[in-house]
């Protein structure tokens, strides 16, 4: 046998198995089905909760900042009432006292 | 003309609202402790309502400031330096009621008195040797919230009974 007639049969057309199609349809099916549902993917879950923190965290931080805010600032109003009423008490001390010296 | 006469009467509003406080820091730079208090617009709405709800009136405040210099020596501030607030207090609607002069200290009382005998604001300037005080606190009051104040911190000193002390205690 010569080159030509080598290549020849080498290269000559087969027909598919009569059963290829069907292989390759339940192929198909059978990596369909084999797809990881979302709760199982531990990458994704990080991921999701990374947002839902991401998402969650400032708010927390803001509600938290003005929570201090709003403390810090009752303080200073509580501070600033007390010293006027020790001003307050003060001048009025001192009109009764004046008030004793001229009578 | 007109336009002159619109401009003047706008100014003393406008500055009433606007008063520096700024301008007191000089007051506490030889100072040996010092409490500078300012609560205005949001911080202020925060502030009261973290008090409860026995606060109503105080909702109604606009500016609470509060500055307190003590000094080690006597003599360690210009009283000069409250020349601003006083003239301040001189020009608008503010209303003496109290001017207590000793030796070595001062004590007056302002209030705003807003029409249907409202308070708008009420001013402390204490001046002692070694302490100076000032209490502007801004912002529409009913004379009877100065009583619910006093369980709070202010206590009743007659400005109840017509917004203003009577000639007795004055000592202009």
């Amino acid at each position: 046998m010569n080159l030509d007639d080598e290549l020849r049969a080498a290269l000559q057309r087969e027909p598919a198995p009569v059963d290829f199609a069907a292989k390759v349809t339940a192929k198909t099916r059978t990596s369909k089905a084999r797809v990881v549902p979302f709760r199982r993917r531990p990458a994704a879950l990080a991921l999701a909760a990374a947002l839902a923190l991401a998402a969650l965290v400032p708010s927390a931080v803001y509600q938290y900042r003005q929570q201090r805010r709003a403390i810090q600032a009752r303080d200073q109003l509580i501070a600033a009432l007390s010293i006027t009423k020790v001003q307050l008490q003060h001048v009025r001390e001192r009109i009764q006292q004046n008030t004793r010296h001229k009578i | 003309m007109k336009t002159a006469l619109i401009l003047f009467a706008a100014i003393p509003a406008f500055a009433q609202q606007n008063f520096d406080f700024k301008l007191l820091d000089k007051l506490g730079a030889n100072a040996t402790g010092s409490t500078n208090i300012t609560l205005e617009g949001d911080t202020l709405k925060l502030a009261t309502s973290f008090l409860g709800d026995d606060t109503g009136s105080l909702k109604n405040l606009t500016g609470v400031y509060v500055r307190s210099y003590e000094f080690a020596k006597a003599g360690q501030y210009n009283e000069a330096d409250l020349a601003p607030l006083r003239a301040y207090l001189k020009t608008l609607q503010w209303t003496k009621v109290v001017d207590v002069k000793e030796t070595d200290e001062t004590s007056e009382i302002y209030v705003h008195v807003l029409p249907n005998n409202r308070l708008g604001g009420l001013a402390i300037v204490s001046a002692e040797a070694k302490e100076v005080t000032v209490v502007f606190i801004a912002g529409a009051l009913n004379m009877s919230d100065v009583g619910k104040l006093s369980g709070l911190g202010i206590p009743d000193i007659g400005l109840e009974h017509g917004g203003k002390k009577s000639d007795d205690s004055k000592k202009d």
